[in-house]
């Protein structure tokens, strides 16, 4: 165990710093400064501005100098906006995407294993066509078309959701529905199909032949077994959350670092751009980490040294 | 076996007729085609797709409106609206509609065909209304209470006389009075173009890397998979992202911001493909006669392992799509007058509040082809290899 999660760690940093390595250089490759676009400025001031943020040295010290600051967890100040630094920014998004994201696993996980279940019991009846029918729906359609036509429907509309924001409980809905329910979508399915392949297992038949209770066959032996696929693509869910998250804050005006990171692109904000990319990567390292860890636990048939070879 | 009859030992006649011996199995190929055509939803979706690229790449030549010309006395204008008829003296009509949200009125003919903009008096900006004279019959636009009213010079309301469709701009015009039917069709245009150029490259790299990966094998395998290891852990939208924020914003930056990054699914299955037909018979029995790796790669193992691939280029092209509208959608894919679905759908959020028809659209054009993909996909894994099926 030990040696798998140092292995897993080790690998993390080198992934890490090929993703600084990679966006430092792609963002160097820019053509031009980070003072291009501003108005014409004094030769003496873009020197000055060049100096107090190092960008005179040569660009390989310029990297060891972000290297460094990383490693002191220090993402360095915001071009475009002068005293901020990328950590404040980050500090400030984090609540509103932590909840929104938090909630939308939370419904992935509460509506999409339920709804995969009560189709897999009720394989060819209208229970089952349905769900496969709104989830086909909901894995075709991408979230920005979702959340666009919900906010017309719902905040316009008909005025049950406030339009923007979370000062009211009722804003959280559409965010996320909107960014869950492609994974909703995609778990029942998934979800479905596995309970449908494990109800054909022989233990299963073993199970009701020893004369348990349907309830405890199901719980026990047939949803045990068949949520094993789901764990696995919890990490991609965290990382696709993440994404969404950008398009989904933008449209109903969450002041999140999906948000953040959109207006330092359309800012070309290139600290802020390589500190969120940065930040986000590592957050997203660290969750699929917890998601394959979580894996091995509910699985005792993987033996961690074989995942690791 | 089967029983053979004795009767069937006998001897045939010289000159009778020989039974027709039976009808070949079907080829690989052929069982494909037929399992493919007997999946509807497949059909259906080969169907729209094509009508699809045809209308993208065709219908703007066919329409008299281009995707750039804007005409701001002509913004906004609903695919449908309620006409008003105000009878003349010289037995002429003149019609008009009423645009609710801008207040503006707009002259057309009988058949719906928008002539253009009416010019009324001045408006008055505290009682909220506005005089318009047609001949000798005087109109006022009262919008101080919505929804907005035209009332007659005895205070009576003018009734509209019925629905017409737009026949001018089959969808409406945007907020820059661009035809959006064109612009849809020429977004679509885009859209495809980036998604199948796009999956090319995607395809190209990723049986390139795949391919040596799984044929080279040992040491050079097990670096090749820890860089795809490396590379599938990091955020790929991110990298889209930065890439573009690099590029700049344009058509052919996009397409390689996306090709460059999707790969790695695609260097995954050929990999796995070839490892596992690497060591069957026929590829030692070309390797005696003397063949190149090359030859061996190109014509005897990548033609096998075709099913698979196809599906995950099937698959690639609806997350191309969605991709180059997501970036779009951010602000980073074509730059205007250049459409895409994206672009179209952020353009009509603007305007959702007014003229929340303008989203529909684009909205619809593209989850109807993601869905087109997403059957055609399904059709094709479980027509290639039904042991798939889930």
């Amino acid at each position: 165990m030990i040696g798998y999660l140092a292995q897993r760690l080790g690998m993390m940093a080198v992934t890490l710093f090929a993703i600084i390595t990679l966006t430092f250089f792609l963002m160097h490759a820019v053509p031009g400064g980070p003072f291009v676009s501003e108005r014409m400025l004094a030769p003496e001031i873009a020197a000055a501005l060049n100096a107090k943020y190092g960008l005179d040295l040569p660009i390989w010290q310029q990297y060891l100098n972000y290297l460094g600051s990383i490693a002191s967890f220090d993402l360095g100040p915001s071009f475009k906006y002068p005293g901020v630094s990328i950590n404040s920014m980050i500090a400030a998004g984090l609540p509103v995407t932590l909840q929104t994201g938090l909630l939308a696993i939370i419904c992935v996980v509460a509506l999409g294993v339920p709804l995969g279940v009560i189709a897999a019991l009720n394989r060819n009846r209208w229970p089952d066509t349905t769900v496969m029918f709104i989830a086909t729906l909901g894995v075709a359609i991408p979230s920005y078309v979702i959340a666009t036509v919900s906010l017309y429907v719902f905040a316009l509309r008909l005025g049950w959701v406030p339009t923007f924001g979370l000062d009211d409980w009722r804003g959280y809905f559409l965010p996320v529905f909107a960014l869950s329910g492609f994974w909703i979508s995609f778990v029942s399915r998934l979800t479905r199909s596995s309970l449908l392949e494990t109800l054909e297992q022989d233990y299963m038949t073993t199970a009701r032949a020893k004369g348990l209770k349907p309830g405890q066959i199901l719980f026990k032996h047939g949803l045990r077994n068949s949520l094993l696929p789901v764990v696995t693509v919890l990490g991609p869910v965290v990382a696709n959350l993440v994404t969404g998250s950008f398009v989904i804050e933008q449209i109903f005006a969450l002041p999140g670092i999906g948000r953040q990171f959109v207006l330092s692109i359309t800012n070309r904000d290139y600290t802020a751009i390589m500190g969120i990319t940065i930040f986000y990567a590592a957050i997203l390292m660290v969750m699929i980490l917890i998601v394959d860890l979580l894996y091995v636990w509910l699985d005792p048939r993987i033996k961690l040294t074989k995942a690791a070879a | 076996m089967t029983d053979i009859a004795p009767d069937m030992w006998a001897k045939v006649p010289a000159g009778a007729a020989v039974p027709p011996p039976p009808p070949p199995a079907p080829t690989y190929g052929q069982e494909v085609r037929r399992r493919l055509w007997a999946n509807k939803p497949a059909v259906i979706s080969i169907v729209f797709i094509v009508a699809l690229v045809l209308a993208a790449f065709f219908g703007p030549y066919l329409s008299p409106h281009t995707y750039f010309r804007q005409d701001l006395k002509l913004s906004n204008i609903p695919p449908a609206f309620e006409t008003y008829a105000v009878p003349q003296e010289d037995g002429s009509v003149t019609r008009f509609f009423l645009n609710a949200s801008n207040f503006n009125l707009y002259e057309v003919d009988a058949e719906g065909h928008v002539l253009g903009l009416l010019r009324g008096g001045r408006k008055d900006i505290i009682k909220k209304s506005q005089p318009y004279e047609f001949g000798d019959q005087a109109v006022t636009l009262d919008y101080s209470r919505l929804p907005a009213r035209l009332l007659l010079e005895d205070g009576t309301e003018l009734r509209p006389s019925g629905w017409s469709w737009n026949r001018t701009y089959l969808f409406g015009t945007d907020q820059l009075g661009r035809d959006i039917l064109v612009r849809q069709l020429y977004g679509a245009q885009i859209s495809l173009t980036v998604a199948f150029v796009a999956t090319l490259v995607n395809f190209c790299i990723g049986v390139f890397y795949g391919g040596i990966a799984g044929y080279v094998g040992g040491r050079v395998d097990a670096v090749m998979m820890r860089i795809v290891e490396i590379i599938s852990t990091i955020p790929l939208t991110l990298y889209v992202v930065l890439l573009m924020v690099v590029f700049d914003s344009g058509l052919l930056s996009i397409i390689v911001a996306i090709g460059s990054v999707f790969w790695v699914d695609m260097a995954r299955i050929v990999r796995g493909q070839i490892l596992s037909l690497k060591s069957q018979d026929y590829v030692a029995a070309a390797r005696t006669m003397g063949a190149s790796p090359t030859r061996i790669l190109t014509k005897h193992l990548l033609p096998n392992s075709i099913g698979p691939i196809i599906v995950t280029l099937t698959m690639l092209i609806p997350s191309a799509i969605f991709i180059e509208s997501f970036m779009s959608f951010i602000g980073l894919g074509v730059t205007p007058p250049l459409a895409s679905w994206g672009s179209l759908t952020s353009e009509a959020v603007e305007t959702l509040r007014t003229y929340p028809h303008q989203l529909f659209f684009p909205a619809a054009a593209i989850s109807l082809t993601m869905f087109a993909f997403n059957f055609l996909g399904d059709g094709l894994r479980d027509a290639l290899d039904p042991r798939l099926r889930g």
